[in-house]
This record gives structure tokens, C-alpha cells and sequence, in this order.
């Protein structure tokens, strides 16, 4: 880092914490106490009930979901899938909370793809190898005749591969993104309150700081 | 029910609302705003969350309790629109909003006698509206002045008082000085972006934002965390509404903010003069105040419902609407993305003030020569991120390369390989005003209030569009590869018509009471104590992004009516 970058970055972080005053916390302790305690073992929501779920799903649905949000973002070694990042625990809880008017948008959907599957490979989805699953999955985003209702096979798609991504990448105090995998997947640092003229010159990935969620946020807020 | 009274109410405190409630406050005039949302500090701004603030819109409007719909045309179904743009709690759209900040070109106020004389009158698509605005940028150029300066714009001027600069737009009308704060600083895409614009031969410039670069009237400097378009800012460095002109307001000792009040009526006389208004309460109470003065500064879709809904037996067809011009002529920038990837290198697009940061000026307005480009008007061409905002999240919701698919092995190792070796260019493109684009109110949809939900009847894929969409993804493309790209890709620009950002129209402004809703000040020709100010009066739009001109005209209105209205009420032309 040059000289220049150095004292603007301290400049930045100065002129951060000379406006929020009577706030409790400054943005410079904030900033600080935030990378400090990014540092520490971060804590996400935890999975509640076995293997994720309980807060809405049954166990077959959440296998299924499973099963479903794996395809669309599938892990491999070094490579964290959706299993790895807990996509099934983010759904079940947004389900029980933020979207529990999709409640029946899920079941529904759900049934729908069981009868495809039996119809057409007479196995449930879970039981399909990954190239039937692919198969079926085309099937619903194509709008092919799977005999979905409401929803729509391409709505129930849409709406599944949505939250799947959600699940990957929102902040992990939603319960997916498990220990920053999603993020770590793509190279995000997450809610970093501040970046330095170093940091907007570099061609290079950004390593100045350990990955921020915002449990971290809260705790130094509290602290 | 309460019934109180004051001289002017405000109904929406947003980028015009929150400059007009400052002014008269300081003027002397006891006001009232209605705001439907509540009013959030800067306290409220911490959490760094893109699910809350980008995914789920928490600083927009409920789509289900508020719903807005949309149909390509007359003989469609109108449905609702999956997503908002406007802001809805005090300071409106200015908190959330990516906070780019122009002034608009002086052909931009007359682009049609500007097309009419270059190229005939034979260039004008035949069913455009397109008019003149009835204010030249040399009218505007002092509130534009005020508004730079008393909210908080970081830029490098490119015309001073009539001499170019290099490292500004050298497109600009001219300006009586610079900017108050210098550009904000560059990252790593807008350098890219200057580079290969200068090598084409164009003349690349950090956009114009209010965000101030350097601690400003009490304020802190931007942090670059990046959380920015639809967030509200952390440090307070977005000049919004809420730290710049609502303080003023306060201080006023003459302002009252009535949050959770959701506006239903303008009341009216048989003498042809508004009373007051009718608000619901945030516990369902139905309120009356009676005012003087009732301003109208909501977004476009309720600048005309409201109107619309205030309808009585002397104004059968809504208020302000003997013209019969209310709800048509509405307009919408399209949002043409080419996105650009590198293997060998990191752009961190994430970092930075996230929405359109650096920009070309020289294909948007009359700047370039349309002769035989087959359309008029052009487009803001700028570097940034995609669905202007820079986190993962909004990644997955943005087009893919040719051959990768939206799920899948291959979508995650696009994911992991280009999150952050990536930017989005945007072509921002002015759009005709046509006089069956409308709004109006919707005869199935109702919001949760039991209101008519707005109706927007808008399809962008016309001739003169088309082309323009085109031509400069085509440019963009050429941009792109300029860049040194590795992948240089573009995305469909909505298939099925629905409008894009930054609406404008509605409420149109002009010089002649037949044929337009109100005056130049706002002031609505039918009824002289009723005021309309917001982009709902753009007769058109430009290809750059709003907010600054609804400033500048809220600032020229607020003048109007402290110096001129206030001693002698009545039709101020």
C-alpha cells in the first residue's frame, strides 16, 4: 500500500467518524470493532431441527428442496453448493416467516413435482440421479407440459431458483450462507463499512479485511 | 378524525416535497406533510443487509398493500409490477436512490423544435408527443446552481460559463461554477471505461452524484462501502432528503411531518379552488386538513391518481383536467445492459457509490448526429454494476453469457469466476413521450386502503426505440471489447414492453391551458392554488436520470410562491 493510500485511508475512516457523533458508536469504532470481531468464530443462525428444517417444511418436502436447490447450485470439492451453505434451513425458516404466503405456493408446487417425477420416471424427484433431476428441472423452467397448475411449472422454478440463490448469498443471520460459504464461493466480503483508495485501485481480489456479516455489525454495535 | 389547518399542505416528502416544505417553512409559511411512509435516520441505515434493502425493496413500496399495475396496451389485462422504484417514507426516493445528478442538456428542454431543425420535421416519429418544455435550461440554470450546492453534489464541471474542460462533460450546458465537491473517487471498471471511451474517441467523466466525496456542512464523506443504490447510507454522505433539506424544514419552527398518512382526496369548492386534503391515518382514521395551498409531490403514479380520485361534479374528469391531457404522455428510461468480464484481472464492481459511476455523454440528447441512425434523442451510456447495485444477490438476478444457463455447474463457476471481475455497462435511453401511455386508475386492482390501484398502460418496443436500444448496445458492445473484455455480453431489454426506471409525465407542464396540466411553476392552469411538482410534468424526459431537475423545479416553484404567490394568490403567468 503507498504512502498516499495509507493517510487516505486514514483520512476516510476520520472523516467517518466525525459526522456520526451522539450516535453511540462512531463509524471509525464501528469500522474497527467490526474487523475485529470478524475475527472470532462467526456466529450464523443456527440450523434448528435435524438437517435444517422444522420450521415449515415436512421432512419429505425439505428432502426434496434439498435435493432441488443442490442441482441448482451444485457443490463440488472446493466449491460450496447449496448443502454447504445451509439453502434448505434459509428457505424453511423464510417460509415459516417473510414468505409465509408462498406457504401454499411450496406445498403445492412440491405435489406437483412428485406427480411429474412418478408420472414420467415413476421415482420420486430425491430418487432420480442427477441427470434424471436435470431433466426434470429443464422441463418445469422450459414450461414444458408437467402437468403443474398453480403454480405454474416455470413460476415454481423461478421462484425456487430465487430463493436458492438467496439462500447462497444473503447475509447468514437468515439462516443459509453457512460460515460465509456462499460468499467465500464468489469473492464477497460482505458488509464492509468502508474501502480504501488502495482498495479501489487494485487489480487484484480483496483481502484487507476478514468477511463481515452482520451478526458481526450487531455485536459491535452492543459492545 | 381530525381536522386541523394550515397555509400549505405537502403530500409526498420526497426530492420536490422535502426542498418545498424547507423553503416555505423559511419563508414564513406554516406547513403540513403527508408522507405515507415513516421517517428513518441514518441509525436506521447500519445493517449492510442486500436481502432486506435490494431483494425484498424494504425502503419501497409494498407491492401487495400498494400495488401499481401494468399492460402493454389498451387491450390487454393489466398486472401488477413485480417491482417498484419510488422511495415511500420521508425524503421519497432520494434515500435509496443511486443519487446521479445532472443537469439536463439545453436541447433537452426544446427537443423537439431541436429535431424539427436539424433534420425536418419529417425525423419526428409520427405518433410521439414530443414537446418543448415551456423553460429554457438559462431559466432553470440558478435553481440547478442552489440545488448542487445547498444539497451536496460531487462532480468536475466540463462547460464553465461557456469554456470546455477536459475531465468533465464537455457536453454539459454551461454552469456558472463548479460543482461544490470534487468527483468521488474511481474504481477499477471506471477506469477501464475512460480508457477505452477516450481510445474511441469519446469523453468519459465520473458522474455528477450527491454524494459528497468530502465532509460537507457537517456532513461525512462517502466510505465506499458500496451499499448505495436502494440502501439508505450508513455515514449519511448520500445528500438525501433526510439529511439535507427535512433538518431545515425542523428548523423552521413552521413544519409538521404527518407520517403513515396515505392521501385519498383533494378537497375542492364549487369556487374552483382546493380546500384541503383527506388523509387516512396510520390506525385507519379518515383526516381532514384544510390549507391554502395544496401541493402535489408523489411519484408520477400518484400525481395522477390523486388528481383522478379528487374528481367532484365541477371537475367530473379529476381536478386539473380540463384539458383532458391528465395521465397521458408517460415516459420511462430503458435500461440497456452489456456486461463485460475479464479472466486475468479483479474489478470488485462491489466497491464505491453503485449505480451508473462513470459515464459517456457523447451518444445521449441531440450530441451526435442522427441523420442516418434511424431514431431521435439518444442515451447516457455508464459503467456500473448490474440492477445498479454491486452485491451477490443482484448478480444472480442479471443475464448470463451465451451458453451458460441460469442454474447448474456451469452457472456456478460464472458465479465464482466473475462476481468480481465484472461491471455492467447501462444505456440509459431517452424515450418519447406518446399520448397513449398512460396512467390512469386501474377498474380491478384496489390497494389496501380500498383505493384504485394505478394503472400503467406503457409499451416501449416502438419503431424510434428499437433502433435507439440497438444502436447503442451495438456501441457498448464496441466499448466492451475496447475494454480488453474476455467475455462482452448483452441482455434483453424487457421482451414484453413493461417500462424501466425514472418515470416521467402524467401532469405535463406547458405554456398553453389546452394542452397541458399545468404551468411552469407547477401551478395547475385550472385550479391557481393547486400545485404539481415532481417528473410528472416533464414534457420530456432526457436520456439522464431525474431527480436533480425536480429539484431545481421544486427550488424555482418554492421561490414563486414564497415571493410572488404568497402577496398576491393567484395564477402566477
Amino acid at each position: 500500500m503507498k504512502k498516499h493510500d495509507e493517510t487516505r485511508r486514514a483520512f476516510l475512516i476520520g472523516t467517518a467518524a466525525g459526522a456520526v457523533t451522539g450516535a453511540g458508536i462512531t463509524s471509525h469504532a464501528l469500522a474497527q470493532t467490526q474487523r475485529e470481531t470478524a475475527d472470532a468464530p462467526t456466529t450464523t443462525a443456527q440450523a434448528h431441527g435435524h438437517g435444517g428444517h422444522g420450521a415449515f417444511l415436512n421432512n419429505e418436502d425439505a428432502a426434496t428442496v434439498t435435493a432441488f436447490a443442490e442441482r441448482l447450485m451444485p457443490g463440488a470439492p472446493g466449491k460450496p453448493g447449496a448443502r454447504d451453505a445451509g439453502v434448505l434451513n434459509y428457505i424453511d425458516l423464510a417460509l415459516a416467516g417473510a414468505y409465509s404466503d408462498l406457504q401454499d405456493f411450496y406445498r403445492r408446487g412440491l405435489a406437483s413435482l412428485e406427480a411429474y417425477c412418478r408420472k414420467t420416471h415413476d421415482a420420486s424427484f430425491v430418487k432420480l440421479g442427477p441427470a434424471k433431476q436435470d431433466e426434470v428441472i429443464a422441463a418445469l423452467e422450459q414450461g414444458k407440459d408437467t402437468g403443474f397448475t398453480w403454480p405454474s411449472a416455470q413460476a415454481f422454478f423461478n421462484t425456487v431458483r430465487t430463493h436458492t440463490m438467496e439462500g447462497m448469498f444473503a447475509d447468514p443471520i437468515y439462516g443459509g450462507n453457512k460460515n460465509f460459504a456462499g460468499w467465500r464461493l464468489i469473492g464477497f466480503p460482505g458488509a464492509q463499512p468502508l474501502f480504501s483508495p488502495a482498495d479501489l485501485d487494485s487489480k487484484d481480489a480483496f483481502t484487507g479485511a476478514p468477511i463481515i456479516g452482520l451478526q458481526a455489525q450487531a455485536q459491535a454495535r452492543r459492545s | 378524525m381530525a381536522t386541523e389547518k394550515t397555509d400549505v399542505v405537502i403530500i409526498g416528502v420526497g426530492a420536490a416535497g422535502g426542498i418545498l416544505a424547507a423553503e416555505l417553512g423559511k419563508a414564513g409559511m406554516k406547513v403540513i406533510g403527508l408522507e405515507r411512509g415513516p421517517r428513518l435516520t441514518t441509525q436506521d441505515f447500519n445493517p449492510h443487509d442486500e436481502l432486506r434493502y435490494f431483494q425484498r425493496q424494504d425502503l419501497r413500496p409494498n407491492i401487495k398493500r400498494q400495488p401499481v399495475t401494468w399492460r402493454p396496451n389498451a387491450n390487454a389485462r393489466a398486472v401488477p409490477l413485480p417491482v417498484l422504484n419510488n422511495g415511500n417514507q420521508a425524503g421519497g426516493g432520494t434515500v435509496h436512490y443511486g443519487a446521479v445528478s445532472w443537469r439536463f442538456h439545453e436541447d433537452d428542454f426544446r427537443a423537439r423544435s431541436q429535431t424539427i431543425e436539424r433534420y425536418g420535421a419529417s425525423a419526428m416519429p409520427a405518433d410521439s408527443s414530443l414537446a418543448d418544455w415551456p423553460l429554457s435550461y438559462t431559466d432553470l440554470e440558478p435553481h440547478y446552481d442552489r440545488a448542487e450546492y445547498e444539497l451536496g453534489v460531487s462532480g468536475k464541471a466540463g462547460n464553465l460559463q461557456g469554456r470546455k474542460i477536459d475531465g468533465g462533460n464537455v457536453f454539459e450546458a454551461p454552469r456558472r461554477r463548479d460543482y461544490p465537491l470534487p468527483p468521488l473517487l474511481q474504481d477499477q471498471a471506471e477506469m477501464l471505461f475512460g480508457d477505452a471511451g477516450r481510445k474511441l474517441g469519446y469523453h468519459p467523466f465520473s458522474t455528477p452524484r450527491a454524494i459528497i466525496s468530502q465532509p460537507y456542512r457537517g456532513r461525512t464523506a462517502c466510505t465506499y462501502c458500496g451499499f448505495c443504490q436502494a440502501f439508505g447510507c450508513h455515514v449519511g454522505a448520500k445528500s438525501s432528503i433526510l439529511v439535507t433539506k427535512l433538518p431545515e424544514a425542523d428548523a423552521s419552527g413552521n413544519f409538521k411531518l404527518i407520517t403513515g398518512a396515505t392521501c385519498h382526496r383533494i378537497n375542492s369548492d364549487n369556487s374552483g379552488k382546493v380546500t384541503g386534503v383527506a388523509y387516512y391515518g396510520p390506525d385507519g382514521s379518515d383526516n381532514t386538513i384544510e390549507a391554502d395551498i395544496v401541493i402535489v409531490t408523489t411519484f408520477i403514479y400518484d400525481n395522477t391518481r390523486l388528481l383522478l380520485l379528487s374528481k367532484t361534479d365541477k371537475f367530473p374528469n379529476g381536478l386539473a383536467n380540463s384539458s383532458g391531457q391528465l395521465g397521458k404522455h408517460v415516459m420511462a428510461h430503458m435500461m440497456a445492459n452489456v456486461f463485460v468480464g475479464y479472466d486475468d484481472r479483479h474489478l470488485n464492481v462491489y466497491m464505491g457509490p453503485s449505480a451508473q459511476k462513470h459515464t459517456l455523454d457523447d451518444l445521449n440528447a441531440d450530441n451526435f448526429d442522427h441523420k442516418d441512425v434511424g431514431f431521435i434523442r439518444g442515451s447516457q451510456i455508464s459503467i456500473g454494476t448490474g440492477n445498479l447495485q454491486g452485491g451477490p444477490i443482484a448478480l444472480t438476478t442479471v443475464a448470463t453469457p451465451p451458453g451458460v444457463p441460469r442454474w447448474g455447474e456451469k452457472y456456478r463457476d460464472f458465479l465464482a469466476q466473475y462476481f468480481a471481475r465484472h461491471a455492467v455497462m447501462v444505456a440509459q435511453t431517452e424515450n418519447l413521450p406518446y399520448a397513449d401511455q398512460t396512467i390512469d386508475l386501474d377498474p380491478d386492482v384496489r390497494d389496501a386502503w380500498g383505493l384504485p390501484a394505478p394503472r400503467v398502460t406503457y409499451d416501449w418496443r416502438r419503431p424510434n426505440e428499437r433502433a435507439r436500444v440497438e444502436f447503442m448496445q451495438k456501441k457498448m458492445e464496441e466499448i466492451g471489447r475496447a475494454m480488453g473484455a474476455h467475455q462482452v455480453w448483452r441482455a434483453p431489454v424487457s421482451p414484453a414492453g413493461a417500462p424501466g426506471a425514472h418515470h416521467e409525465g402524467g401532469t405535463r407542464m406547458g405554456n398553453d391551458p389546452k394542452t397541458s396540466v399545468v404551468n411552469k411553476y407547477g401551478q395547475s392552469w385550472d385550479v391557481p392554488n393547486l400545485f404539481v411538482i415532481g417528473s410528472s410534468t416533464f414534457p420530456s424526459m432526457s436520456g439522464f436520470n431525474p431527480t436533480l431537475t425536480i429539484q431545481a423545479l421544486a427550488y424555482m416553484s418554492a421561490d414563486a410562491i414564497a415571493n410572488r404567490y404568497k402577496k398576491n394568490p393567484g395564477a402566477l403567468l
